[in-house]
């Protein structure tokens, strides 16, 4: 174990669509775990990167609230090779519709306005909620990123050209079908 | 002019004196990436992509506008050039919303295309979402600002093209917009819905509705037709997905129109709401009875044989030559539906783009022959032609025109003509006496007369060319094929008649006029040829396949039992 590459995920704002990405790389998640140790992921038992830090760090989503930002931040004082994975995580996304509404609009249509939201309903204030951002950042914009795969999802291919590609010591570039922003 | 020696990436060619770089490297066989430039449009260097390495210039120059001199050596694809590509493009993603995952252009966006080659992973500026507006006033196609690059091919095509200037800025730099009028909601200005500004766009600034995330450029299949909805005879490119049409352009290597299409080829078939017909259908009573093609054939064949001469044939111009020519043989009177086939004198469209002067007869060529409309607007705008309208009524070229005369004044234009060195008349079947006179008097003059029907004079040419003269009949034989306006008069002698067969691809307005109907395919499903007013004939291209039989396999199944 100890010669492996450790590695640790973990999803912001996001749909989860790149975890399943992630997943879609299929029967290679048996030949991957013989170089990498996975530690932490949103869908296995340990949720956060460990505090003696880890070889590569990914991360999907953007970062839409104070929560997000303190994930994104401690993931990259922990991880030695961040990538940014995935459109939301790369550009900021879907979740960037609503940069065009001020903060109090988009909790009134989300909590109370929709319509299948019942009647009498409110925003919900606690101090324990994450407070959203005025307007929602790609991953770059709130810590260093090495390394961006966009897409929406990212390709399985293309995440495992670049897991393999720095597995083998190189810098992945991505190019042709495994370059895409949809 | 003489000519010049370039070396483009080691290739040298000689074009002539004033060629840009980028037609210089098109010589050459070099591609240069451009995204505001555009074949059918004047180059104005606004978005930089086309950056090369000129030799002896300090710095990097734009191929669209550069122009050459002798003995230019021009490298396109050096690390330099490459680098300022890239930086080019990092600054157009950064500086508005662009988000490929939900935009229905993804797949089809030149801007996007460029992403990929140069391999941009991210945004490496920061990026302001900007709040910017979506203008859905439009009833074909949206302008979502967020997604422009200000290449302003838009605005140009509008302008060099269309000649109907609707497109404009506002604001410098970055606050720089695209707007319409005097910043009017598009739908609400002087846009005449011609899809133009649509078919140009590098982006997903304009998108159409009809065809919003049916297909991206890998899914769909291109075919190049007519229309067939008047004769002008503009060629069109079908787009089309799993058998079936999402989008129609113009096609930029067809004459007349060079590219260009109106509201009536683009997107007029597309919104269609009349029910198609498939299947041949009886009157029984005050029912339709659904009927299989033998047994519809010997109802029809065995009421028109009774008719015999009293047997009157009408085709519409949407009717294929072919269809027409297939009705030969056949007993009794052979009439246009639309009115009668016209002919002027044998000019080609492209005459316009050279004429001076144009004289318009009681028509509104921006209602109807709108491409024609499209060529005088441009050369009053853009050349200083002039325009003069003949007519009594209210006509939409009237910005363009030098002077509105009544039609009874066509003696002044001879005065105005004097003069003129390529002067044009153009009347549709309103103006016909007032024109033919006025040609009379002024030999030069090119002369185009537009006929109501599409394929009017290849139905003429086939022996079909007279109007419908409100003759009873005892029995009609309706070649309808998609035909959409079609005069009171002549359905209320149609009411009257005892038999009529109509062959259409749609119900209306025949349902409950017809005793038989009989199915037909649309421009998109047929295939044969049309002639337009310049007495040219092309080819019309099944863009879609179907099973039913073709226009003419109906027409030969009810002739070989008559």
């Amino acid at each position: 174990m100890a010669d492996k590459v450790t590695l640790c995920t973990d999803w912001l704002d996001v749909c989860s669509g790149c975890h399943m990405s992630i997943l879609d790389i299929d029967e290679r998640i048996v030949e991957l775990i013989k170089h990498v140790q996975i530690l932490s992921t949103p869908v296995t038992d340990l949720k956060h990167p460990p505090e003696e830090g880890c070889d590569v760090g990914i991360l999907t989503g953007s970062v839409s609230n104070d929560h997000q930002e303190e994930v994104a931040k401690q993931m990259r004082e922990r991880c030695k090779i961040l990538i940014s994975l995935g459109d939301c995580a790369v550009f900021g996304g879907i979740c960037t519709m609503r940069n065009f509404f001020d903060v109090e609009q988009v909790l009134e249509r989300g909590y109370v306005t929709t319509e299948s939201t019942e009647p009498g309903s409110k925003v919900p204030r606690s101090c324990e909620i994450a407070k959203l951002f005025p307007q929602v950042k790609a991953v770059d914009q709130v810590v260093k990123v090495d390394l961006h795969i966009p897409g929406c999802p990212p390709p399985a291919d293309a995440i495992w050209y670049a897991i393999t590609e720095l597995l083998a010591g190189r810098i992945p570039v991505l190019s042709d079908d495994k370059l895409t922003y949809e | 002019m003489p000519n010049v020696r370039v070396t483009i990436d080691g290739r040298e060619v000689s074009v002539p004196a004033g060629s840009t770089i980028l037609d210089a490297a098109s010589v050459a066989g070099v591609e240069i990436d451009q995204l505001c430039a555009h074949a059918a449009l004047k180059p104005i260097g606004a978005c930089r992509i086309c950056l090369v390495e000129v030799e002896k210039q300090r710095v990097l120059q734009p191929a669209c506008t550069f122009p050459v001199s002798d003995g230019m050596v021009v490298h396109t694809d050096t690390d330099r050039v490459k680098d300022a590509r890239r930086f080019v493009l990092q600054l157009l993603f950064s500086e508005r919303n662009h988000f490929c995952m939900y935009c229905q252009m993804s797949g089809s966006c030149e801007l996007q295309d460029l992403a990929y080659k140069y391999q941009l992973t991210h945004w490496e500026y920061d990026r302001g979402f900007p709040k910017l507006g979506v203008d859905a006033s439009r009833k074909y196609f949206v302008m979502d600002h967020n997604r422009c690059i200000l290449c302003r091919r838009c605005i140009r095509a509008c302008d060099e093209l269309v000649g109907n200037g609707t497109l404009g800025l506002k604001n410098r730099g970055a606050q720089t917009m695209v707007i319409a009028d005097f910043d009017v909601p598009f739908g609400e200005s002087s846009c005449v819905a011609c899809g133009s500004c649509l078919q140009v766009c590098p982006t997903g600034a304009l998108g159409d509705r009809a065809s919003a995330y049916m297909g991206n450029a890998a899914e769909i299949t291109r075919a190049k037709s007519r229309c067939m909805a008047c004769p002008v005879g503009c060629g069109v490119e079908l787009i089309v997905r799993d058998n079936r049409v999402i989008r129609v352009e113009g096609d930029w290597d067809a004459e007349p129109n060079r590219g260009l299409l109106c509201e009536l080829g683009r997107f007029v078939p597309l919104y269609d709401q009349r029910r198609r017909l498939y299947t041949p259908l009886v009157k029984n009573g005050a029912v339709y009875e659904q009927a299989d093609w033998d047994v519809a054939a010997k109802t029809v064949a065995a009421k028109l044989k009774a008719a015999g001469d009293g047997l009157v044939t009408v085709v519409s111009g949407f009717a294929t030559s072919e269809a027409a020519a297939a009705l030969k043989g056949w007993p009794g009177k052979k009439v246009q539906l639309e009115g009668a086939a016209l002919d002027g004198n044998g000019a080609s469209l492209a005459d316009l783009d050279e004429a001076d002067l144009f004289v318009v007869i009681n028509t509104d060529l921006s209602k109807s022959y709108q491409v024609a409309g499209f060529a005088i607007k441009r050369a009053v705008r853009n050349r200083g032609a002039r325009l003069v309208l003949l007519t009594d009524g209210e006509d939409g070229m009237a910005n363009w025109a030098t002077a509105k005369w009544p039609a009874a004044s066509a003696d002044q234009v001879l005065q105005v003509a004097k003069d003129a060195q390529a002067p044009v008349i153009l009347a549709g079947p309103d103006g016909l006496q007032v024109a033919q006179a006025l040609a009379k008097k002024l030999a030069r003059a090119k002369m185009f007369i537009f006929s109501r029907g599409g394929n009017a004079l290849g139905l003429a040419a086939a022996g079909i060319g007279a109007a419908f003269d409100g003759q009873k009949a005892s029995a009609y034989y309706v070649v309808a094929g998609e035909a959409y306006s079609v005069d009171a008069a002549l359905l209320n002698k149609l009411k009257a008649a005892d038999f009529v067969v109509v062959q259409t691809s749609y119900r209306e307005p025949w349902e409950g006029i017809a005793d038989v109907l009989l199915p037909s395919p649309t421009m998109a499903e047929k295939s044969g040829t049309m002639t337009n007013v310049e007495g040219k004939t092309a080819q019309v291209t099944a863009g879609v396949k179907t099973k039913r039989p073709s226009e003419v396999e109906v027409i030969q199944k009810v002739g070989a039992l008559l």
